[in-house]
């Protein structure tokens, strides 16, 4: 006769070891994600619920479907406030590659280079809400930023108004967003950078190669995952840009960005339906953004792949799989 | 051994689950504020609105048309005369935590005592006052008389003695109306505001504008003349401070028009608001002046770095001729700096039918616990009275006078050839369409629209669009707001 394997009993699971593991793991997980789910999950669902209601923060509320996403299509307000973000999006090309630039150098043997990172990080440390303030007076007709450009030379008559020529302002307001983030940017590289084998330098050297070379064989490849990273972040932090507009402008004069204008319509309109829906939209934007540059960077690295033994591993049974049909045919 | 390792196992694992659930939270944060912003809103709100909720002791107003047995009504108060004899103890509760400190309070409770000698009065400051005094006063528990806080006018005689018919009222005091409900008087407010335009005398002589202008046409003239006789900046905008903008809305019902009902009764049902009158009033001529002012560079240099903090000093000093602010604002501006004696105060400069009118409104209304005892209730009669006529509060706050006999501080010297009227409530049952209309047409008139006026300079200093434009798309979204919300169009 065959012996059945032996079937535990339910008392049996749990004070066995198997047992012991699930029940520690579920206990231990309860709480974090009870945490998500209350602090992050829930309202977002709440405020997904919002954007199909005519609503107020107080008083009833009336269901008006799709209503409020074909408002924000149909408003120029919200799209007109996005292309702002595109001023946003070139400063930050430029703050990432004036970081990159600056991260290489310090990188290497500088005399004080403790006290430049020091200097160029400090911005980052400066509440936002102070920076605000700072540049509203640093931007001020005659005031500083004026006065530093008169003894360059130039006349104060053809200076611009920085905040109220349109032309200008809104360049302005990214020249402050990419004063605050340039020195963390640079901070994060330089991290990076040093995580690259110092060998690997005195050997390039020895072959004769100069710092460019170094610069793009070397330490471009070695950060590419940091880099990637930073693009990301960027892009989507000028799709939301906010505090700059807000402080110095109000969001006044053609500067306000889609979140000043969300803003503006869910506290002073109390159209909180309608802001919801621009939120959901913008979010949809975001994610957008964010596959295209993944798909993007992983074109522009494509070659970096080939190091990759999984990569390689792939086009192999690629290859096989091409060989086995030709094969077969 | 084992439970070691079980229990490292157990630890890797909560740790790879939370981190993961980190970055999960993390990558939301961006765009989901908005979303904990309105959810933590919500209730909050909705617990602050169950305050007003109507207490007990509704069998209290059958009886509140008519004065109670044994309390006076505010016309019989003699001040001075009147029971000197009486012996009780009051208590108050105010906001005015400012005036507790420096002894204001006390220093006019000890004059108070020495004509009613045995009235003692128990004053309370609490800081909190627009959330915690609908707390107290929905518990009861807040003494005899304290400042009026956001209720509903049906229910105040649930809460509040009836001081007076309306029609006895208004001939004691100003700004009767603003707590009544049913012909009855509520409240008596311990000063007033009168809306209309800070300017600097210097300025305007050294100008050589003589008299104070009456009409649009004679303030841009003003201004003008100020441009081309002195250094200072005819009319400050304010531009970039964003509510010092919205300012301009406070005078687009009664100022303009002489109307006291059309802010509150009429604006919201009418077709076409901001039409042009042709002869210098309504809402088109108000904000025809500040575009005119723009357009002929009468203004600030640069008008988007303004700073709030620091035009209190230039208007004080005379490089600033006139700011469009409301009364509140002078003595800020007056004590700015050593010039306070060139600040003056003059009503806006619009004449309906050759009539200035001024815009002023009430501050917080005393009023007496309905449930206090009789003695309590004509000693605190007695002291509100006292106040309003003998404590010459309202005069030293700079407030446009309570008491009917009562004198204006100098600053409202300019006023006295204009009607002084203070807006009409609106409505039974329209009480929100103003608040709805303004929100939904996203003008937000007296309620932080101060976009909608920053436009207009914008639009007067770039050249970017016309007035009429400006003003064709703003009745535009009048229109299709009231469309939208099914309002009456009268």
């Amino acid at each position: 006769m065959a012996t059945k394997p032996r079937k535990r009993s339910f008392g049996q699971w749990a004070t066995s070891r198997d047992g012991q593991k699930v029940f520690v793991m579920v206990a231990f997980m309860t709480v974090p994600l009870l945490l998500l789910f209350v602090f992050t999950y829930l309202p977002f669902a709440e405020m997904f619920g919002f954007s199909f209601y005519n609503m107020k923060y107080v008083g009833a509320r009336k269901f008006v479907g799709f209503k409020n996403y074909i408002r924000v299509f149909q408003r120029d307000d919200c799209f007109g406030a996005l292309k702002l973000s595109l001023y946003y999006m070139v400063g930050s090309v430029v703050q990432l590659a004036l970081s990159l630039y600056l991260a290489t150098v310090l990188s290497f043997k500088v005399k004080g280079s403790g006290i430049f990172k020091g200097f160029m990080f400090f911005p980052f440390l400066i509440n936002g809400i102070a920076i605000g303030f700072i540049f509203k007076f640093f931007y001020t007709r005659g005031f500083v930023f004026d006065t530093v450009l008169q003894w360059c030379g130039f006349q104060l008559d053809n200076l611009p108004y920085w905040l109220r020529d349109k032309g200008v302002n809104n360049i302005s307001l990214v020249g402050t967003s990419v004063w605050r983030y340039f020195g963390q940017n640079m901070v994060l590289f330089i991290g990076a950078i040093m995580s690259v084998d110092g060998e690997l330098y005195e050997a390039a050297m020895l072959d004769g190669a100069n710092r460019f070379q170094q610069f793009k064989y070397i330490i471009l490849p070695s950060i590419k995952t940091i880099i990637t990273l930073n693009v990301i972040l960027s892009i989507t932090g000028s799709l939301s840009a906010f505090e700059p507009p807000y402080v110095i402008t109000s969001g006044a004069n053609g500067t306000g960005t889609y979140f000043v204008i969300m803003h503006e319509i869910a506290h002073t309109q109390q159209k909180v339906g309608l802001a919801s829906a621009m939120a959901v939209v913008l979010l949809m934007i975001i994610f957008a953004a964010t596959i295209l540059q993944k798909l993007f960077f992983k074109y522009v690295f494509k070659s970096a792949d080939d190091e990759d033994l999984n990569a390689t591993a792939k086009r192999d049974k690629k290859l096989a799989k091409m060989a086995a049909r030709k094969a077969g045919r | 051994m084992k439970l070691k390792k079980v229990l490292a196992l157990a630890l890797a694992a909560t740790m790879t689950l939370s981190l993961v659930a980190c970055g999960g939270g993390n990558a939301d944060t961006n765009t989901d504020t908005p979303a904990a912003d309105t959810s933590t809103d919500a209730p909050a709100d909705n617990a602050n609105d169950s305050t007003d909720a109507p207490a007990a002791n509704a069998d209290d107003s059958a009886d509140a048309a008519a004065p109670a047995e044994g309390v006076p009504s505010y016309s019989q108060v003699n001040v001075g005369t009147d029971y000197t004899d009486l012996t009780a103890t009051i208590k108050w509760l105010h906001h005015k935590t400012d005036r507790a400190e420096d002894g204001t309070i006390d220093a006019m409770i000890a004059d108070f005592n020495k004509v009613y000698p045995n009235i003692t009065v128990e004053p309370e400051a609490i800081t909190d006052y627009h959330e915690d005094s609908l707390l107290r006063l929905s518990s009861g528990d807040w003494g005899d008389i304290m400042f009026i806080p956001a209720v509903d006018k049906s229910e105040l005689a649930t809460y509040f003695q009836p001081l007076d018919t309306l029609d006895n009222m208004a001939k004691e005091i100003n700004f009767a109306d603003a707590w009544q409900f049913d012909g009855i008087s509520y409240g008596v407010p311990y000063m007033a505001n009168a809306q209309g335009v800070v300017y600097n005398k210097a300025v305007f002589e050294a100008a050589g504008v003589t008299e104070l202008p009456k009409t649009p046409d004679e303030f841009i003239a003003a201004l003008q003349a100020i441009k081309d006789n002195t250094d200072a900046i005819p009319l400050y905008t304010n531009y970039a401070a964003g509510w010092t903008m919205g300012a301009w809305d406070a005078y687009i019902g009664v100022v303009s028009n002489g109307d006291d009902t059309y802010m509150n009764q009429k604006f919201a049902h009418a077709a076409d608001p901001f039409k042009d009158n042709g002869d210098g009033t309504g809402a088109y001529a108000l904000y025809k002046i500040l575009f005119d002012a723009v357009a002929n560079g009468l203004i600030e240099d640069d008008y988007t770095t303004t700073d709030w903090e620091g035009c209190k000093g230039m208007i004080n000093r005379g490089e600033i001729g006139t700011m469009v602010l409301g009364s509140w604002a002078f003595a800020q501006m007056v004590e700015a700096g050593d010039h306070g004696d060139d600040i003056g105060y003059m009503p806006f400069p619009m004449s309906v039918n050759g009539t200035q009118y001024a815009l002023a409104g009430g501050d917080f209304n005393f009023a007496i616990n309905v449930n206090s005892s009789d003695e309590n209730k004509t000693a605190a009669m007695v002291f509100i009275k006292w106040m309003t006529e003998e404590s010459g509060w309202c005069y030293n706050e700079g407030g446009y006078t309570v008491d009917k006999n009562g004198k204006n501080p100098d600053m409202y010297a300019a006023f006295d050839g204009c009607t002084v009227l203070a807006d009409q409530p609106a409505l039974a049952g329209e009480e929100t369409m103003l608040n709805d209309i303004n929100a939904e047409s996203e003008l937000s008139f007296n309620a932080g629209g101060n976009t909608k006026v920053q436009r207009i300079v914008e639009a007067a200093a770039t050249g970017s669009e016309t007035f009429d434009d400006i003003m064709a798309d703003w009745t535009a979204a009048w229109n299709d707001a009231q469309e939208e919300l099914g309002i009456e169009v009268k």
